[in-house]
């Protein structure tokens, strides 16, 4: 095709453009995908309705909310070209940040001889593996959701992409799941799955979303 | 030359913003203008391959159609054309199965070049530098054309960088005045 007829193309079947923005439906069916996924799979804990009435599954759930958010915004960023990801990438960052010094502020509070069993917890070594699994359940919709943006760097797009799904899955296998109530067993094991999830998306985003 | 890219930039943008809201004559007036500016800034990337430059050309510009969304109208057009040519650049490189590096410049390297690149523009530059001396002559070519920091260009051609600024300065005022006789 002449250049010169790819553009009269282009120009005559033109629309009104929106600005491009991750697609909230698919957001929130990646969050249900994640809840249904920790209901089958791993099942939901007996004491919920008990355990939900104190605060701490909320702040481990607002911790990887904020994962969330943060992440997707750092997505978004990276989706739109020319734009600088930087602020996104520091409050990333930062939210990890200030988990793993509210972590470490516990655990200096904690007696010496109690520290291991409050950080490994009960189930440390299953943690990671979970959330990972969650993850592969709400990773379609979350890649989905951003199409109709262009990652100029579909790597580091992708790895935002799998921080936000490690941070969806956490969200829901924290306040269903879960019973580990320690700051450092959240900031290291629910961290280090989130994270896990992030390199898988490096991958798979360095391979899909490219456009 | 500054001047030519700022207004460049300002008429870019606002044709962008009229082809966002739907207006498909401003719309085949930013591709057409696009296709001016890519299609030397691929050629000069693609040495041994300039044949490859038509097709980056036109996948360029239906990028540059179907992610008109991801435009932040806040932000300058130069910008995000930039970032798609240069993703484009190194994509074309990647399917080659080449690792190449294609270094981060200047989002203005695809305006500027298109002046520069012309055949004509280019000897009529050299036809109005040579009436610099030598010295000076080389240090505008540095700044203006090599794309090199006036400390670095300075240090190139041993100017302090304060000297360097004025002497860029006055050579500039010589070459205006050389080139536009008829005014004042």
């Amino acid at each position: 095709m002449k250049t010169e007829d790819l553009i009269d193309a282009l120009a005559a079947g033109l629309e009104p453009a929106r600005p491009a923005r991750p697609n909230a439906a698919l957001l929130a069916g990646a969050g249900l995908a994640a809840v249904t996924a920790v209901a089958l799979l791993l099942g939901v804990r007996p004491d919920l309705t008990q355990a939900l009435q104190a605060p701490t599954p909320w702040l481990k759930g607002l911790y990887t909310a904020a994962l969330t958010t943060s992440a997707i915004w750092l997505a978004t960023r990276l989706g739109r070209p020319g734009v600088d990801a930087r602020p996104a990438a520091l409050a990333l960052i930062s939210v990890v940040a200030v988990a793993a010094l509210w972590g470490a502020v516990e655990m200096s509070l904690t007696p010496p001889d109690a520290r291991m069993a409050g950080w490994l917890g009960q189930t440390w070594t299953i943690c990671g593996r979970n959330i990972v699994l969650v993850s592969a359940f709400a990773a379609p919709l979350v890649f989905l959701s951003t199409r109709r943006l262009a990652p100029t760097r579909p790597t580091a797009a992708g790895l935002a992409l799998g921080v936000a799904t490690g941070g969806i899955a956490a969200t829901a296998y924290g306040l269903l799941h879960c019973g580990e109530a320690t700051a450092a067993f959240v900031a290291t094991w629910y961290t280090l799955g989130v994270a896990a999830a992030g390199l898988i998306g490096a991958v798979i985003g360095r391979f899909t979303l490219r456009w | 030359m500054g001047c030519c890219v700022v207004d460049k930039e300002a008429e870019l943008k606002s044709l962008m913003l009229r082809g966002l809201d739907g207006d498909p004559v401003a719309w085949r007036a930013l591709l057409s203008a696009m296709r001016g500016a890519l299609t030397p800034f691929f050629k000069r990337r693609l040495i041994g391959h300039e044949a490859d430059a038509e097709d980056l050309v036109q996948d360029c510009l239906i990028a540059i159609h179907a992610k008109r969304a991801t435009y932040d109208r806040s932000l300058p057009f130069t910008a995000w054309a930039y970032a798609i040519a240069r993703y484009k650049l190194i994509d074309h490189f990647r399917r080659l199965g080449r690792r190449h590096d294609v270094p981060l410049e200047e989002a203005s390297v695809l305006l500027a070049e298109h002046t520069v690149e012309d055949g004509v523009v280019r000897r009529d530059l050299t036809k109005v530098l040579s009436i610099l001396p030598l010295r000076q002559r080389r240090l505008v070519e540095d700044v203006r054309i090599g794309g090199f920091s006036l400390a670095e260009a300075a240090a190139r051609n041993g100017f302090t960088e304060g000297a360097a600024k004025v002497s860029v300065h006055r050579s500039m005022k010589t070459l205006v005045a050389s080139v536009k006789p008829d005014e004042d």
